[in-house]
């Protein structure tokens, strides 16, 4: 073991990683002092690289390590570890879209008629148009339709009645009995798992109060198991997946914006989904996943990136939904240019401009084929 | 055969035909000394399973590779009963009954890559290969296997490590794997290498590639990495496309030999389109400055 000044050092360090918001167990501690142990300490690359493979587990972090290092054993000045940003509890701006884009929906405040359900009415009304109450009462209709999860086949075999496949384990046992003839026979074939769901959301100031419902819609999907990636965008793309499994989902919505949003920039849809395709696509995230790009489709920078990003997208996702909440005006036509650009890559295009249509969406997903047309 | 320093390590694997930086060299160290699993991330082709390969050849050890896919089970990475064989054991067996402890003995056990690196008793470098593409239920169980060194059948028992082998996982990050996973696991994130190395990487991977071609090439290669690219290449592809080059004769860049060969560097369409004309020409220039 290391002499006590160094174990004392470690520890320290251990302690800054955590602060800057690593996760550092006891048990890294020890594989870093067991590691100092077996190398050089004199060679600062050789102290460098065994603390960094103990204690950093993320490639993510490595960046926040190299800092801490450079401050905490080199004593750099002026270089702090970067602290995570934490996110805030501060509600979305609610009023914004109020004062902009609402005009042809039911005008707000007025009560339900008699003969229909409150609910009933509320399942028909833009998100953009609910007051903060409604917004309330809609949250728990929103996550029910959430609970819903497209399906794909999996290559693992388990038991079933009417399967194709011979379980040939069993069959060797209860051919024991009956040395060696199978009386009975049992079956296994491939079961359905839950398909990956990839929400791309824009959530520059026009689709605020949308951005929310589908981040809700989102929150109980993500509620349904693994495979489920949130991001958010507007100049800048960020992941939100990690808050959305955790937190708050409004809250997680309401630090994102910080992060992403410059309000004299416009949205940048094109550059957004070229962060995404660059940095995920090519992990392979969207192989086979449905992907959900909701937007408006207002695009400062003109179509030609949209529909360059959106061919990378489709071909290697197993369908491609477009939300646009615009839709749900009679009126609309798809003319914008950002839009126009990304349809020929679009199996299907949904409002989701309030809680019946996201019910249609949730039912888009849970029976999505590939290509279908827009 | 244990080595007695870092220094030692790597010059074993350059006599095996690696040439690692200090940074992996560390990490295999400590993964051999600290006898911990390493997991090895970065962008495709800049050398993942090639190290884990190295390093077995390095040490005399076997490789013993577990290629992870999505639905992979016990079955195809543990273990599994040779089903056929037992059926014809009860059949030959013909009057009188067949005891069970016969018929799961280990005569009719078929072994799959981790069974057989747990038994073995020489020395074993055991790479499970893009750890990412299995799924949970497949990564749960390999925290078992890896926390305890141990397996247990059913109907036989618990089979412990005789000597614990070397295990190397390798990951695209396609997905975070488990934290519970990543935390039994020491952890290296293989970039691209600096342009020297690549440099000798060539030089040491193509035997007979001119002196020239392979710096020329090389360049060429950091040079697309700059690029805005859908795919960077990464040291795989550099090796292949110097591997084309040489075997067609080539001593040195050209306009003409660029173009008809950057498929073997560039595999996405729309990055062959994009280094065109000007970027190639900009590009080539750079790279035959090179001396």
């Amino acid at each position: 073991m290391p002499g006590s000044a160094i174990v004392r050092h470690v520890v320290t360090f251990g302690r800054v990683l955590r602060e800057a918001g690593l996760e550092v167990g006891p048990q890294r501690i020890q594989d870093a002092l067991s590691g100092l142990d077996e190398v050089e300490l004199e060679r600062r690359d050789d102290v460098y690289w065994t603390l960094r493979q103990t204690l950093v587990a993320r490639a993510e972090d490595l960046e926040t390590f190299d800092a801490a290092f450079a401050a905490w054993f080199e004593r750099a000045p002026g270089r702090r570890a970067a602290r995570r940003p934490r996110p805030e509890t501060v509600r979305p701006v609610a009023s914004l879209a109020a004062g902009g884009d609402g005009e042809s929906s039911p005008p707000s405040g007025e009560q339900p008629a008699r003969g229909w359900s409150a609910e009933e009415l509320l399942r028909k009304k833009d998100f953009a148009a609910m007051s903060p109450d409604e917004f309330e009462h809609v949250r728990k209709l929103i996550a029910r339709a959430g609970d819903c999860r497209p399906q794909r086949r999996s290559r693992r075999l388990r038991p079933h009645r009417r399967g194709r496949d011979l379980d040939l384990r069993r069959l060797v046992r209860a051919s024991l009995a009956t040395g060696g003839d199978a009386v009975e026979r049992s079956f296994r074939r491939r079961t359905d798992v839950p398909r990956k769901v990839v929400l791309l959301c824009d959530i520059s100031g026009s689709m605020e109060a949308y951005a929310r419902a589908l981040l809700l819609f989102l929150h109980a999907v993500v509620g349904s198991g693994r495979g489920v990636e949130a991001f958010v965008f507007g100049t800048r793309l960020t992941r939100l997946t990690p808050e959305l499994t955790t937190r708050d989902p409004e809250q997680a919505l309401a630090a994102a914006a910080r992060r992403v949003l410059d309000w004299t920039g416009g949205t940048r849809i094109g550059s957004s989904l070229k962060a995404f395709n660059d940095e995920w696509g090519r992990r392979a995230l969207t192989r086979g996943a449905v992907v959900v790009v909701a937007s408006d489709g207002w695009e400062r920078e003109g179509g030609a990136s949209i529909a360059t990003e959106m061919a990378r997208l489709s071909r290697a996702a197993f369908a491609v939904v477009w939300v646009n909440p615009l839709k749900g005006h009679p009126e609309y036509q798809p003319l914008a240019g950002g839009m126009r650009a990304a349809l020929p890559y679009v199996d299907r295009f949904l409002p989701g401009h309030n809680l019946a249509s996201l019910d249609a969406l949730a039912q888009v997903l849970s029976g999505i084929e590939r290509r279908h047309a827009a | 055969m244990p080595f007695a320093s870092i220094d030692d390590l790597q010059s074993a694997l350059l006599a095996a035909d690696y040439l690692p930086d200090r940074g992996l060299g560390t990490a295999l160290f400590l993964a051999l000394r600290l006898q911990k699993p390493l997991l090895l991330e970065g962008e495709a082709g800049v050398g993942k399973t090639e190290a884990a390969k190295a390093l077995a050849r390095a040490q005399g050890a076997r490789l013993i590779r577990l290629q992870c896919y999505e639905g992979l089970d016990v079955a195809h990475a543990v273990y599994e009963w040779n089903y056929s064989r037992q059926l014809l054991h009860i059949r030959a067996a013909q009057e009188g009954s067949v005891a069970e402890e016969e018929l799961f003995g280990p005569e009719f056990l078929i072994r799959r890559p981790l069974l057989e690196a747990i038994e073995s008793t020489d020395p074993v470098v055991l790479l499970i290969d893009e750890i990412d593409r299995a799924d949970d239920e497949f990564e749960a169980f390999l925290l078992e296997v890896l926390s305890d060194f141990q397996i247990t059948i059913p109907e036989i028992g618990t089979i412990r490590a005789k000597r614990r082998p070397s295990v190397i996982l390798t990951s695209n990050r396609t997905r975070e794997l488990h934290d519970a996973l990543k935390r039994r696991c020491l952890f290296h994130w293989i970039g691209h290498p600096s342009l020297e190395r690549e440099i000798e990487i060539v030089r040491l991977r193509v035997p007979g590639v001119p002196e020239r071609l392979a710096a020329q090439a090389a360049r060429f290669v950091q040079g697309l990495r700059s690029l805005d690219l859908a795919k960077p290449p990464g040291v795989a592809e550099t090796l292949d496309w110097a591997q084309a080059l040489a075997a067609l004769g080539h001593e040195e860049l050209s306009a003409e030999v660029v173009e008809e060969t950057l498929g073997s560097v560039l595999k996405y369409h729309e990055d062959l389109l994009s280094v065109r004309d000007e970027t190639l020409v900009g590009l080539l220039e750079e790279a035959r400055s090179a001396r």
